[in-house]
């Protein structure tokens, strides 16, 4: 519906650029492909990093003053709770505990500016439909995730892995329906909707015959299916969408079941010394698994901490040394994801993505100039370890971190004040900002849009969201 | 061309220059063919072209392109009687090709669509509008208020999104008529009669990313819309006189009960006759009726959700009387739980209602299945039904009061607007959800109105929001449509809602029961009269049809099971199934009615006919018991779907997420749910389970195979399909071949599809 060109763009566009590259004698083949995604792109998949529950900038990516525990302190002192360190760019710390990521930020920019919607009181789920969708929810119309757009837009990148993988959820724990509303495809429909890989340990099973039925009998029972097709007298409807879409996606899932493909949701076929790297729990084996998916051809993919009310990142106490873990966890995985990557020449065109729906501080809920309902009981004197860690939900100022794709190398984007309230100060980015840019690396134009119940319903709000040029080489 | 021209010249005159020049021509000529069939390649292939024309265009350049070289060639060798019938030869290829390029770019009436036109067939219907742009001196004053509409249509879907009453970029409105001569910031922008002096012609002109170019967004207005735009400024850019005439196809509201056409032969009921007229005046013939097999496993599917048992579709095929469809249906619409827990899904789709979901976590959400439950079980009639959902009764509360979000949300989405917006979709077919932000731009709905419908539900009047920022404004408190009778505004939101509810619920409402009736024939058609549905002001495929069923409906006490029995046992609805090539050809405009639309079994019926003619897909305790009326638990064969919490299985087989309103679910296959029928984890349990039992119970492969084949498609398993079927099962079934047979059995088409 959008992004194709009609003739007059075409010749427009084509013949100024397109005549000049003839008559250089450029191959043909990059003409064609030029013309085929719209306008040029610097990236074709991506990889989401999603520390769900609300990750403190100043404990992990934008370090302030270090204040040790000390029993009966204020809070109001404690503005990190962890040493920084150096990384491997002049100046930039991070907190203790990413010296990993640290040490490949020469590959990829850190944005300290993020700033998350003002929705009232602060809610996970409201807020990471929000950060999934780029729509404040709730809305008339059901939004489509990001991966869902990326689907629709560009279809996989091999036919056989599904476009959409979303690494590391379940939906049987705490808020899950409230996590289901942006797991979704929305209104593009449910063929562009993520394929579930709860676990990544269990990941081929998702994708490889039944359990109990080896590769003989799958390819039996396929035979089957087709000789049933045959066989019956109502199967000579004639060329019938629906008899067509059902025998197509039939065949589809027996390609990818039987593809050697698959053999990349297989972990146990990682060398181990790789292995051992990665495997930090579930999430640290979702990025292996994401990157052994790149390199068969995923399109997009999202591996989570997982979001649970009060666990991973949702520090309501005990911040300091739950992220003590949570570090262990991301630091060695994330660094080697971007360095394999790096190493295999594929980092050019894969974006990688690491971002949370909002941070955290000790004192302020909300933002400075909105502060709202307080969800966490947080006293003001320290009198507990338990009470030592960013606690509340803070909206003004969170950190990310992109790589790969187009992203620039070696930059530092925006800036958080150095005293409490620790809120943005040099240019601000918004969530329309962020897709857009991640569309525009993926040659997505930024006025793609469907129409829905005769509206138009854009990538982004209204289509207003811009890419920020300045994270793109 | 030009080369042939000068040929001719100078076939009388000789001269060495014009030759020269006709050389250098020609061979430039034969150049640009062969670039411009290149790029019609790439155009083909990358474009949204198609079809015969294309085919002509492509043949044709390319012979025209060899022509334009032969020629070329030709005249380099002095073959000069040769080169002169190439030469005219290619001259009339690249008329020829260039024609059908350009039929395919502009339209096959590219070339009349600009030329004065007699018969200037100005459709009512503005949507249709099919605007011929006459230059016969003056216009008449219906011609000017059509050419009117036609111009206010272009502005609406193009311009009022930003220059309208919420943005206003540059200080220009162009919703009215002043406010278009008026002008905006940069001065007027319309000079009645000098098109080529308005500024808005200028702007819509420019190439696509110029930055004066307009819309700055979205796609650029067609070359057809500019040349009516244009067209109008030139005839003096007229604005006629008194109330506008909506731009808009607005439905009327009244019922209308049409004439019933004459019986003829075997077209005897008013479904048929309508339809009759409906087939003449479009040449379709009508088409023997589907058999009696095919007939009871289309009704059992459509009335109660289930597949026929063996026996009964036996029987059935026996059976010689000869109104045994009609008595079928009433036996159907008889088993008030089986219908009720096959209409559960439609309706729960419709109404929001779930048994999980956001919401109910925090107390902001109200499930109302036992309300519904019972209103489809003994067969609520459709206006005390509707009543109920607006003016709620204990249990019907959760309709209105939609889902409450915490947290600031848009002021599009408070509950009472949500109420607004629900009940006008779902009942009233209409789309509110544009107006609750800003004046609606693809109806005459105003933000006002939405505003004034909302606080029917509200304790206190809503402040008016203006893409969620506030005005200042209150709206008052009024019914949509002030015809069916007005609202006291100094009443309790209880008394309100019962006035409101007893307003729509009027027979003279003839919107509501035309909404319900064509839902319903969209279910067992498989595409409604009017499509999409929630859109009732859009074209029926037959105004009378829709009409009749609407008021046959009211005539008949709101019986809604009397309605589908008016349908199924029509002929119209026993005519052989019907598709289409492309999923979106069903809702196409163009689309003509043939027969019943080919559907999937929704993810409900699946999963139920594998549970009855296989293994139960779920146990008992997956069903939401403490939600349902008590004595249900009693009634019920097995765990039907309709009954159970969605979880990854319904998901993946088109089961909705119940938190915005959905009255349509897609009936095309993708990926994901071929993946969760190959190896998700219900599916093979369920397999799994069933393979054991049906190994005990039939000691041989034939009888297994004949078993499962009546069970499942309702009939004998022809010759081969026993030889396939042995083939996996040996004579003695295993668990394993009995597994993979009931998988390849479940997913072919003759058991997936209604048909």
């Amino acid at each position: 519906m959008t992004t194709r060109w009609n003739r007059r763009e075409f010749l427009q566009k084509a013949s100024a650029a397109t005549m000049a590259a003839l008559a250089a004698g450029a191959p043909l083949s990059n003409i064609l492909s030029s013309c085929k995604a719209g306008s040029s792109s610097s990236a074709d998949t991506v990889i989401l990093l999603w520390m769900a529950g609300g990750m403190a900038h100043t404990e992990t990516f934008d370090p302030k003053r270090f204040t040790p525990f000390e029993k009966g302190m204020e809070g109001n002192r404690v503005l990190s709770t962890f040493k920084s360190m150096p990384t491997v760019l002049d100046g930039i710390h991070f907190s203790d505990g990413l010296q990993s990521i640290g040490g490949v930020m020469d590959k990829g920019t850190l944005i300290r500016s993020y700033v998350a919607a003002d929705m009232g009181h602060i809610l996970h789920s409201r807020h990471q439909y929000h950060w999934h969708t780029c729509y404040e929810p709730p809305q008339t119309v059901a939004a489509p995730h990001l991966g869902s757009w990326i689907a629709k837009e560009l279809g996989p990148k091999n036919p056989v892995i599904p476009a959409f993988i979303d690494i590391g959820q379940r939906f049987t724990v705490g808020e899950a329906e409230e996590l289901k509303a942006f797991h979704t495809a929305g209104f593009l429909g449910n063929e562009f909707g993520p394929f579930f890989i709860p676990d990544p340990s269990q990941g081929l099973d998702s994708v490889r015959p039944p359990v109990g039925m080896d590769a003989k009998r799958f390819e039996r029972r396929n035979q089957l299916y087709n000789e049933l097709i045959n066989n019956s007298p109502v199967g000579e409807f004639g060329s019938d969408y629906q008899r067509e879409s059902l025998k197509r996606s039939m065949e589809q899932a027996y390609a990818l079941l039987n593809s050697p493909e698959s053999k990349a949701f297989d972990l146990s076929t990682e060398p181990k010394a790789s292995y051992d790297i990665y495997n930090t729990g579930k999430f640290g084996l979702g990025c292996l698994l994401a990157r052994r998916l790149t390199e068969q051809g995923a399109r997009f993919i999202s591996v989570t901490t997982e979001y649970e009310p009060f666990k991973g990142w949702d520090t309501h106490e005990n911040g300091n040394t739950r992220l003590v873990e949570m570090k262990k966890q991301i630091d060695g995985p994330i660094a080697q994801l971007i360095k394999d990557l790096d190493k295999q020449g594929m980092l050019d065109r894969t974006m990688v993505v690491l971002a949370s729906e909002f941070s955290r501080d000790m004192m302020v809920e909300g933002r400075p100039d909105a502060k709202v309902l307080e969800q966490v009981a947080q006293p003001d004197i320290l009198s507990d370890m338990k009470f030592y860690g960013m606690h509340r939900h803070f909206t003004d100022g969170c950190s990310m971190l992109m790589f790969g794709g187009g992203i620039k190398k070696g930059f530092v984007y925006g800036k958080t004040a150095d005293e409490r309230p620790c809120k943005t100060i040099e240019n601000p980015i918004k969530i329309d900002q962020v897709h857009q840019t991640i569309y525009h690396a993926l040659g997505i134009p930024e006025d793609t849009q469907y129409e829905v119940e005769k509206r138009p319903f854009y990538t982004t709000p209204d289509g207003k969201g811009k890419p920020v040029m300045e994270l793109l080489s | 061309m030009v080369a042939l021209v000068l040929e001719i010249i100078d076939w009388k005159n000789k001269s060495d220059k014009l030759k020269e020049a006709t050389k250098i021509l020609v061979w430039i000529g034969a150049g640009s063919a062969l670039i411009a069939v290149a790029f019609g390649w790439l155009l083909a292939n990358e474009g949204d072209y198609g079809g015969d024309d294309l085919e002509i265009h492509r043949w044709a350049g390319m012979a025209t392109a060899a022509l334009s070289v032969l020629s070329a060639y030709l005249i380099g060798r002095k073959h000069v009687s040769a080169f002169r019938s190439t030469l005219f030869l290619t001259v009339f290829g690249v008329s020829f090709a260039g024609h059908y390029g350009a039929m395919l770019t502009h339209g096959d009436d590219y070339l009349t669509s600009v030329l004065p036109s007699s018969d200037s067939k100005l459709s009512p219907d503005a949507q249709d509008a099919d605007f011929v742009l006459t230059n016969a001196g003056a216009l008449n004053d219906q011609q000017l208020q059509d050419l009117n509409v036609e111009v206010r249509t272009i502005l609406a879907h193009n311009c009022y999104s930003c220059h309208g009453e919420a943005k206003m970029k540059g200080d220009l409105r162009l919703d009215s008529k002043e406010a278009i001569m008026k002008g905006g910031e940069n001065g007027v922008v319309v000079v009645p009669d000098h098109p080529d002096k308005s500024e808005l012609i200028r702007r819509i002109s420019l190439p696509k990313g110029h930055k004066e170019a307009m819309p700055t967004k979205g796609k650029r207005l067609t070359e057809k819309e500019v040349n009516v735009l244009k067209f109008w400024i030139e005839k003096g850019a007229k604005w006629p006189d008194g109330k506008e005439k909506s731009i808009y196809r607005v439905a009327a509201l009244e019922p209308r009960m049409p004439v019933i056409p004459n019986a003829s032969g075997d077209i005897i009921l008013p479904v048929d006759r309508f339809v009759n007229v409906y087939f003449q005046k479009n040449q379709i013939t009508w088409k023997p009726v589907v058999d009696d097999r095919t007939y009871i496993r289309r009704v059992y599917l459509d009335i109660v959700g289930l597949l026929p048992a063996p026996e009964r579709v036996e029987a059935f095929a026996a059976d010689g009387r000869p109104d045994k469809r009609e008595l079928l249906a009433k036996e159907l619409l008889s088993r008030n739980d089986d219908y009720a827990q096959h209409w559960l899904s439609f309706w729960n789709d419709a109404l929001r209602n779930d048994y999980s979901g956001t919401g109910y976590i925090t107390g902001g959400r109200f499930d109302i299945t036992k309300w519904l439950y019972t209103a489809l079980e003994t067969n609520k009639p459709y206006n005390g039904f509707v009543r109920e959902l607006i003016s709620p009764v204990k249990g019907s509360e959760g309709f209105i009061k939609g889902i409450k979000w915490r947290g600031t949300i848009n002021s599009s989405q408070r509950t009472e607007m949500q109420a607004a917006q629900n009940v006008s979709q779902v009942l009233l077919g209409l789309n509110l959800k544009c107006a609750s932000c800003h004046d609606s731009f693809i109806s005459d709905w105003k933000l006002e109105d939405a505003y004034a419908f909302a606080n029917i539900f509200a304790d206190t009047l809503l402040e008016i929001n203006r893409c969620d920022k506030p005005t200042g404004k209150i709206a008052g408190t009024r019914n949509l449509f002030p015809e069916l009778g007005e609202i006291s505004i100094n009443e309790s939101t209880e008394k309100r809602l019962r006035q409101l509810a007893d307003l729509l619920v009027q027979p003279k409402d003839g919107r509501l029961y035309r909404t319900v009736v064509n839902r319903i024939w969209a279910q067992l058609l498989g595409r409604g009269i009017v499509e999409p549905v929630d859109m009732m002001d859009n074209m029926p495929w037959s105004q009378d049809l829709l009409d009749w069923l609407a008021a046959d409906f009211v005539a008949n006490g709101y019986d809604m099971k009397k309605l589908i029995y008016t349908i199924v046992t029509s002929k119209t609805y026993q005519l052989p199934s019907t598709s289409v090539k492309e999923a979106e050809d069903i809702m196409a405009s163009t689309y003509k009615f043939t027969g019943m639309v080919r559907r999937r079994l929704t993810a409900e019926q699946f999963a139920d006919a594998i549970s009855l003619s296989f293994n139960p897909i779920y146990g008992d305790t997956s069903i939401v018991s403490k939600l349902l009326p008590e004595r249900v638990n009693t009634k019920l064969p097995f765990a039907r779907a309709a009954l159970v919490k969605n979880d990854p299985f319904l998901t993946a087989l088109g089961r909705p997420n119940r938190e915005t309103v959905s009255t349509s679910r897609t009936s095309q296959a993708n990926l994901l749910q071929a993946l969760e029928l190959t190896n998700g984890d219900k599916f093979t349990q369920t397999l799994k389970r069933g393979a054991k039992e049906w190994k005990a119970k039939y000691p041989t492969s034939d009888s297994l195979v004949t078993a499962l084949y009546r069970n499942a498609l309702g009939r004998n398993p022809l010759l081969k399909e026993l030889t396939t079927a042995r083939k996996i099962l040996g004579s003695k079934p295993d668990e394993e071949g009995i597994q993979d047979l009931v998988w390849a059995l479940a997913l072919i088409p003759e058991f997936q599809l209604i048909y």
